[in-house]
């Protein structure tokens, strides 16, 4: 049992803007009263939710194949001493799954959504999952270039692709669906790429990704998933994809979507030199489309990794900068691509990246449809979004940075006149209550009694401005894991996992596909439940309406 | 260096049109590598199977897998980087010297035509093995054709994958990758993982004998390192943990028999392309695994005094 006490609490999940109110904890949820037990004096402090992240790329095959590639990044890394109850570890771009956990609890946020999971090596990521402790984790499988799943909605037969997808979201053991660049990694087998909406697919005679993206939303949607289809837009990162994002838009047509990343999607212009922003396209769209959830995938200046399933774009990139690449196809699936990236201020593009995420997440009015990502750790580490929380919430010190940029850049972007600044309020839905919502965790980024009693606890005055750099305490299912910047508890998280409803008897039509198609067996394809350690099996029953 | 382009297995029996063996005798090292995967399989996109697939080989020697092979390229020992270049080159269009590459056993010619039959593949692989990763030039080697397939991506689809076998040693590397940040030769030694092959490889320690223990699981040092390695491993204090008596065990002071992984213990095994399979025990084992071993030796150590004061 436990009381928090004195503090200034952020829960706009339940309606509570900067009260002072004691927080009540038993059994690792959060109550409304209790008797006895420890106090923590939070007098002077802010409490807050523990963040949620909905976007993140921290386990598995493709971040794994990135530590190896990029040793030189561990090198200069900051270093995790092996304690009596902590391990060792390596924190930088591509943590260590121990040093992962220990970097996101330290920095208050408790949940964390894997966004790219291959059904193939789905075990490799719940093993890694499972060694990333404190937090509580769910992923999201790749669907979007599924073969599969791909010939199904080519042959109109929607009806038995449901089936499939619900069959190998089980067998995956994960929470939900990630679309990346539909249709684009499946041309990329061939070398080729998918960046007109309605056009057919390379190696398909009338399969577009328009209809890929519309079936698998309908889907999804069947399914009853609590997380929407998370979609990586096709064309990303290419100069005038907003005519893209919004032809997506226009697809998905009302139906619920999660746009990932939205930051390398809203780019204007015709080409390098003259890319522009297009974020007040994009966010002007956005406000009109309340079917949408979005994060922003903001970038920062510094050193990156790009780690993502579109392989055409990751090809592109390593032609563009010279720079290791990385490249790994997954039979009949998805692939991914690894370019390590340095985003640089001095450099008109970049500095235009720099200005679009910030500029999304100001301009889209409704907090509770647009959350902090930087797309980890493709655009920025996970581990600075205190830097873009000091961005939104102080005008001035923004534009400071803005006059920072190239010349040439200002006059493409529109960031310079945007005077709105986060609240401490706003900030809580944009980190933790908003994602909990968009992922359908009704247990999570918010305070209210029965939650999971995950809270973070600010000091009232940042020492450096950067306001959420140090909890002074970060509570993770009631248990006090971080204080005062250390780690004093390290728990095992669970992993959220969906069991949808489809036909059984769709195993047998699966089966000679797969025989045919794959290289291991059948029978060894799903992931066993007793191999995801922690799970957490919901049946979905999100409902239309 | 261009880093790493490569694929599951299932992608070179569903595409691949153009194979090529490097410095590896899949025939016999291998023995289901061309019916499972490569040659022989029907794929998706190559419904004729071994008529639709073009196989070359190159190797010091005119190995057993010779026989499966289209095109058979003998080079002579420790001129790999060297042909790997030279492709390199000629792959961009620049002028290659006849005489230097008459020294690699080959011809200007050949090495064209190579480069032409890549060029004009609809989905090209390069499998290498130890002939070229562990001879002469050893990682430079690795890099040069791993580059070579990065850059074949600027014409064609093209992939390149290590012929890595000796059980689950790519298990191992993948593990050590998410709890470490890296694959191998890791020294924890400071209370944090540090990356030096050469330096903390397995078989440097030994050979300078730096260590003055050793834990040996899933391995049998004793039959293949370095002499001086081996007179270190007999000098000082050695565990092994091994279903069977190995060379190994016979130089340890202590062996432990375990339960046979994936006979009569479950687990994981990494297959080379990475991807994870399960490994369910068909058997009972009177032994107990290894994982129960090392649990139990963690847990009594855990039990004595740190040797040196804790971090901070």
């Amino acid at each position: 049992m436990l009381r928090i006490t004195g503090g200034t609490v952020y829960d706009p999940a339940n309606g509570v803007d900067g009260v002072v109110k004691d927080v009540c904890i038993a059994d690792g949820r959060i109550v409304s009263d209790v008797d006895g037990g420890r106090t923590i004096d939070a007098t002077g402090m802010i409490v807050f939710p523990g963040g949620v992240d909905v976007h993140t790329h921290v386990a598995g095959g493709a971040l794994n194949f990135a530590r190896g590639l990029l040793p030189e990044n561990q090198r200069v890394a900051r270093k995790f001493l092996h304690g009596r109850d902590r391990r060792a570890g390596i924190g930088g771009m591509t943590p260590t799954t121990f040093a992962t956990g220990y970097l996101y609890a330290g920095m208050g946020w408790t949940t964390v959504n894997e966004a790219a999971v291959p059904i193939l090596s789905a075990t490799h990521t719940h093993e890694e999952l499972h060694d990333t402790p404190i937090v509580d984790k769910s992923c999201l499988v790749l669907m979007a270039n599924n073969e599969i799943v791909l010939d199904l909605i080519e042959a109109g037969e929607l009806e038995r692709a449901r089936h499939v997808v619900g069959w190998l979201i089980w067998a995956a053991k994960v929470y939900g669906v990630k679309a990346v660049n539909p249709g684009g990694v499946a041309a990329w087998k061939w070398g080729k790429n998918a960046s007109v909406l309605h056009g057919p697919i390379e190696g398909y005679k009338t399969l577009t990704p328009a209809a890929i993206i519309s079936g698998l939303a309908d889907i999804i949607d069947d399914l009853a998933l609590p997380h929407p289809l998370h979609l990586h837009c096709n064309n990303l990162g290419n100069p005038g994809n907003v005519t893209t994002t919004l032809d997506t838009m226009k697809v998905l047509d009302g139906r619920r979507a999660h746009l990932a990343h939205l930051q390398f999607h809203a780019y204007g212009g015709d080409d390098w030199p003259t890319m522009r922003s297009g974020a007040a396209t994009i966010a002007e769209a956005f406000n009109r489309s309340p079917n949408l959830t979005a994060d922003a995938g903001a970038i920062l200046f510094g050193d990156a990794v790009t780690i993502t399933a579109d392989g055409p774009w990751q090809h592109m990139l390593h032609q563009l900068t010279g720079r290791k690449w990385g490249n790994l196809d997954v039979e009949n699936e998805t692939g991914c691509g690894i370019v390590p990236y340095v985003y640089r201020d001095r450099h008109l593009v970049n500095a235009v990246q720099w200005a679009v995420g910030l500029e999304l997440l100001l301009l889209v009015k409704d907090p509770w449809r647009m959350f902090l990502t930087t797309d980890h750790p493709n655009g920025g580490c996970f581990w600075r979004y205190p830097e873009i929380i000091r961005l939104l919430m102080d005008a001035e010190f923004r534009k400071e940075q803005i006059r920072a940029l190239p010349a040439e850049a200002q006059s493409r972007i529109v960031l310079a006149d945007l005077d709105r600044e986060y609240t401490l309020s706003e900030i809580a839905i944009i980190t933790a209550a908003g994602p909990a919502r968009a992922l359908g965790l009704t247990q999570k980024g918010h305070l209210g009694v029965g939650a999971d009693a995950d809270v973070t606890i600010y000091p009232g005055k940042p020492a450096d401005g950067f306001l959420f750099s140090y909890p002074r305490y970060v509570l993770k299912g009631g248990e006090i894991v971080v204080e005062e910047g250390e780690i004093r508890e390290v728990t095992n998280g669970r992993e959220f996992v969906v069991r949808p409803a489809y036909d059984e008897q769709i195993e047998e039509y699966l089966r000679p596909l797969f025989q045919k198609n794959y290289t291991i067996s059948f029978e060894n394809y799903p992931v066993e439940i007793e191999r995801v350690r922690g799970a957490d099996v919901m049946t979905p029953t999100w409902t239309r309406g | 260096m261009g880093g790493k382009i490569t694929c599951t297995l299932g992608e070179v029996k569903n595409r691949a049109d153009f194979i090529v063996y490097w410095g590896g005798n899949p025939a016999e090292c291998h023995p289901r590598h061309f019916t499972k995967y490569t040659l022989t399989q029907k794929g998706k996109f190559v419904p004729e199977g071994r008529k639709g697939r073009t196989m070359v080989l190159v190797d010091i020697r005119e190995t057993m897998s010779a026989k499966a092979a289209d095109i058979f390229l003998q080079i002579r020992p420790g001129m790999d980087f060297e042909v790997a270049t030279s492709l390199r080159a000629l792959l961009k269009g620049q002028r290659v010297d006849e005489a230097s590459v008459a020294e690699t056993g080959l011809s200007v010619a050949q090495l064209q035509d190579l480069v032409d039959r890549m060029k004009r593949a609809r989905f090209g692989v390069i499998f290498f093995g130890m002939g070229l990763s562990m001879t002469r030039g050893k990682h430079m080697n690795s890099g040069a054709i791993l580059t070579l397939a990065a850059e074949l991506n600027a014409f064609t689809k093209f992939v390149c994958m290590p012929m890595r076998g000796h059980g689950n040693v790519t298990g191992a590397d993948v593990v050590l990758r998410w709890t470490t940040g890296y694959p191998f030769g890791i020294n924890l030694s400071r209370g944090y993982p540090r990356f030096n092959p050469g330096e903390f490889s397995t078989v440097d320690l030994l050979v300078r004998g730096d260590n003055d223990a050793a834990l040996i699981l899933g391995a049998d040092p004793g039959a293949t390192m370095p002499q001086p390695g081996i007179e270190h491993l007999a000098r000082i204090p050695t565990i092994v943990l091994d279903p069977k008596v190995t060379h190994t065990s016979r130089l340890a002071r202590v062996h432990i028999t375990t339960a046979a992984t994936g006979i009569s213990a479950p687990g994981t095994a990494y297959r080379m392309d990475e991807i994870p399979l399960p490994l369910r025990p068909a058997l009972t084992s009177p032994y107990p695994t290894d994982e129960d071993v090392i649990r139990r030796i963690r847990h009594a150590v855990a039990k004595k005094p740190a040797w040196v004061p804790p971090p901070l």
